[in-house]
């Protein structure tokens, strides 16, 4: 990565970053995989030229944005004044042209899909602005902060890095009692329970309320909780003041079983890993058992008080579960993974399996890739761990130059008679060899696979291609596509120790026909 | 010191003379690390005499003292 920078920052960075010089716009060097812009605004006393200046520093940015090359991504910080000096209480000139710089590169991040705006007041607002500047090293060595703030930067660098790799946890697993209201739904009674009115019932609504919010930016809640099951389903109903009732959660296991069978359960029940769970709990006994038995669980440590929710959300959401940004498909999990749990109560009334694929009514889309689904392609190879042949990770700026040098790049959307699961399925096909398949575990079991396959090589015959390569490489987690080229009729050519396998097929050799029963459309 | 300069090649010898490493920017990355670890701070003419090895050893020990 390379840095624009007009102070001294080389601690605030990773060792094998590069420097511009001091405010050095001339040189874009383009063998960088990408680039960051971290100007601060100038320290001086002449409110007027400061102001000059920052705007100068924004139509720079703006001219470096435009030279790079558009397939790498820009990540720029925001500016702050760290230090100025007001000779007049009407002089706000400084706070205006910070302002419009600001501006200036959040319009130009709608514009420039590989620009990411990073805040960095999100930084700088943990610390009291005497702790933020060390004059003597400022004017020893133009350190634009203080360096002894370097390794907690570094450190809230690196997660916003991994918050723009989208990685991030999945699940939240919660438990009722004091936890979600106050008391004890089996001794208080729905009545005696503490939710809504005043304290400490205000707590808990309002942490419903923020975890509400957290389900509608995709992050899927399920319940984990000890009462008997009948009583929770009726006050679900029931009660005026929750919140959060049973179409919030995608699964839940209230019972008396230990928490990490449950936990386990649950994730087999919505098909995601248990590293992507997080549970919380106010139970320091069963916290323990959890983090005892199941290490790969995130397990927060839970307030005593209620009026300490406010404070644990704002940091369970920023540690665990904060991304750049969602797509809309993030938006409606909750939903996908609902109907989910529906089918696969529906599948156990069906004898036929193909009976019951029939009554789903699935339409699937096969698109190339846009602009529009771009990030959604980058997104899935990002997280896609199960099924998925190659776990080839890629960013927005690499799928768009896989088109650029000819790639074919599709994608698959899913919907039948429970919901439309949007975009949950790629392929990437470089010449004669699948570079990437991989579908949303969400839809598996159907099928999908193997019909979106197909539909994928049946195009590329139309086109010319007689010859497809595969290669299966194994990971700890997608051993289910260990036998998928196999089962399609690809033939295994190689296997080397570590399990990795070569697949070969002639597309005129093969049985690509598709069961009526999948509505195939392509755009 | 090994640390800020990230090279196992440092003996008592070492000076900014002779040591590639020990540029003015990595001179003030210890001078931060030696103010955090001692929890002492050195003023700009000390800092500016902190040449070689023994030289830190004196201020940070008079520092301390």
């Amino acid at each position: 990565m390379f840095v624009f920078r007009n102070h001294t920052i080389e601690r605030f960075f990773p060792k094998d970053y590069h420097f511009s010089g001091y405010d050095d716009v001339s040189l874009v060097p383009e063998q960088e995989e990408g680039y960051v812009w971290f100007y601060q605004a100038p320290i001086g006393y002449d409110n007027a030229a400061a102001s000059e200046e920052i705007a100068a520093d924004l139509r720079k940015f703006l001219m470096v944005l435009e030279t790079v090359n558009p397939n790498k991504t820009v990540i720029a910080f925001t500016m702050t004044v760290i230090y100025s000096l007001s000779f007049t209480d009407d002089d706000l000139r400084l706070k205006e042209a910070v302002g419009k710089y600001n501006a200036g590169l959040i319009s130009a991040s709608l514009t420039h899909g590989n620009l990411k705006v990073i805040d960095i007041e999100e930084f700088t607002s943990r610390y009291p602005a005497e702790d933020l500047m060390d004059w003597k090293f400022y004017l020893l060595s133009q350190m634009g902060m203080n360096p002894r703030l370097s390794a907690s930067f570094q450190q809230w660098f690196a997660k916003k890095l991994d918050e723009i790799a989208l990685k991030r946890k999945k699940c939240l697993v919660l438990d009722l009692d004091n936890t979600l209201w106050g008391g004890i739904l089996g001794e208080d009674g729905p009545e005696g329970i503490k939710i809504g009115g005043d304290y400490p019932g205000k707590a808990f609504l309002f942490f419903q309320l923020g975890l509400l919010e957290l389900s509608r930016n995709g992050v899927v809640l399920a319940v984990c909780s000890k009462n008997n099951e009948q009583e929770v389903l009726d006050l679900w109903v029931s009660h005026p003041f929750l919140v959060l009732r049973k179409e919030h959660f995608a699964a839940y296991r209230i019972n008396w079983q230990d928490k990490a069978s449950n936990l386990k359960e649950l994730a087999e029940e919505l098909n995601l890993g248990l590293d992507s769970f997080v549970f919380v709990d106010d139970n320091p006994t069963e916290r323990a058992l959890v983090k005892q038995l199941l290490p790969m669980v995130s397990v927060p440590e839970f307030p005593v008080q209620p009026y300490e929710l406010p404070v644990f959300l704002k940091k369970l959401v920023e540690e665990e579960f904060k991304v750049y940004s969602i797509t809309e498909e993030d938006k409606a999990k909750t939903l996908q993974y609902q109907a989910n749990a529906m089918r696969s109560n529906l599948q156990k009334r069906f004898d036929d399996f193909n009976d019951f694929l029939k009554s789903l009514d699935m339409h699937l889309t096969v698109e190339a890739a846009n602009e529009y689904n771009i990030p959604r392609i980058a997104q899935m190879t990002q997280k896609t761990n199960q099924f998925n042949l190659t776990t080839r990770r890629y960013t927005d700026s690499e799928v768009k130059s896989m088109l650029e040098k000819g790639w074919k790049v599709y994608c698959l959307s899913v919907a039948d008679r429970f919901g439309d699961s949007g975009i949950t399925g790629c392929a990437i096909i470089k010449g004669n060899e699948m570079d990437t398949f991989l579908l949303s575990c969400r839809i598996l079991g159907k099928g999908i696979e193997t019909a979106f396959l197909k539909k994928v090589l049946q195009m590329l015959r139309k086109e010319g291609v007689s010859e497809m390569n595969a290669t299966y490489i194994p990971t700890a987690k997608n051993a289910q596509v260990k036998d998928f080229c196999a089962g399609i009729g690809m033939h295994c050519v190689a296997e080397n120790e570590n399990g990795e396998k070569r697949y070969k097929a002639f597309l005129d050799e093969m049985d690509l026909s598709i069961q009526e029963f999948y509505h195939i459309e392509v755009k | 010191m090994r640390s800020v300069f990230q090279t196992d090649d440092i003996d008592e010898t070492c000076s900014q003379r002779n040591c590639e490493k020990w540029d003015s920017m990595n001179h003030l990355n210890l001078i931060v690390e030696l103010e955090m670890e001692f929890g002492v701070s050195f003023e700009p003419e000390e800092i500016a005499q902190m040449r070689s090895f023994d030289e830190v050893v004196q201020f940070v020990k008079s520092k301390t003292a």
